[in-house]
């Protein structure tokens, strides 16, 4: 520090307080106990304690975590279900082509069986 | 603050949350001069300073849930000492009324001060914008890094930076303008 920054830093130490000060805090302290009392304000002071925060934070996210989770879960089990059907479907499809071309083979074997007699 | 100060400040906090009550009296006595001076040379007015620090031990008083460190206490002192004190300043006359009990008596001081300088060093802060004002406080008085008053007023480094040079260069200007007219 230059000594024109010393002058300044001089010019603003630290000053007493006046007489009483701490008397007076804890006067106006004394005034605040009924509305301390109140349980929103005990409330209040309880959530806002770091370790609470903590635990909230952790709660919250693992109830987040649980829920992306079964939506996931969810998810995949529609799309199962989906495939399910498609692939149900689409045996439906081959047995009702398979039973028509089985029937027309049988109609044409009757044909020549009769051509023959 | 030095360590011993810090473990002084942690041992009343954890009194406190034992349910001592005494214990918030300590650390009004601990951190009052450091919060009035605050006030004080930001306001420029001894009943003023005094009002604005009541307030900073009440808010303290009811937010000591929040408080987790004898550091964090003393941050959180100086932020609400700071931003108590630019409302106030907000709500009084541009220039501050200055009572004569806030001039020092020269024969109190030791020789080497100039309790004249000093004076008008005060009055040239106090005069200053409220944002320049906080960061000559924070840097002069309670000799805080520029890191630190940037945590503290919320605000970029380089904008502390650019505001204590400014405030600076006015203080030097306004004080020699001042000089020369005692001189004259």
């Amino acid at each position: 520090m230059n000594p024109w920054e010393e002058s300044l830093r001089e010019a603003l130490r630290r000053k007493d307080v006046p007489p009483g000060f701490t008397n007076r805090v804890l006067a106006r302290i004394r005034e605040l106990p009924v509305r301390e009392k109140r349980p929103w304000f005990r409330f209040r002071a309880f959530i806002a304690r770091p370790a609470l925060r903590w635990a909230a934070a952790v709660l919250c996210l693992a109830i987040a975590g649980s829920v992306a989770y079964r939506e996931q879960q969810q998810r995949q089990r529609q799309q199962g279900e989906l495939a399910r059907m498609q692939v149900k479907q689409a045996l439906h499809i081959a047995s009702v082509k398979l039973n028509a071309a089985r029937k027309m083979v049988r109609e044409v074997n009757r044909g020549t069986a009769q051509s023959r007699l | 603050m030095t360590t011993s100060t810090l473990d002084g400040c942690g041992e009343t906090l954890g009194r406190l949350a034992k349910g001592d009550v005494s214990a918030f009296e300590d650390i009004v006595k601990e951190h009052q001069s450091m919060v009035f001076s605050i006030a004080y040379h930001f306001l420029h007015d001894r009943s003023l300073a005094d009002e604005a620090a009541q307030d900073v031990f009440l808010r303290l008083y009811q937010n000591l849930a929040s408080i987790v460190s004898p550091q964090h206490l003393v941050f959180w002192l100086r932020k609400v000492a700071c931003q108590r004190a630019l409302d106030m300043a907000r709500k009084l006359p541009k220039t501050p009324p200055v009572s004569l009990q806030d001039i020092r008596e020269p024969t109190a001081e030791p020789p080497d001060r100039d309790p004249l300088l000093s004076e008008g060093l005060r009055r040239l802060v106090a005069s200053l914008p409220k944002d320049a004002r906080a960061v000559i406080i924070l840097r002069y008085q309670e000799e805080l890094e520029l890191a630190e008053i940037a945590q503290i007023l919320d605000v970029p480094l380089n904008t502390v930076k650019s505001r204590l040079e400014r405030a600076l260069g006015v203080l030097r200007e306004k004080l020699s303008r001042w000089t020369g007219g005692v001189a004259r």
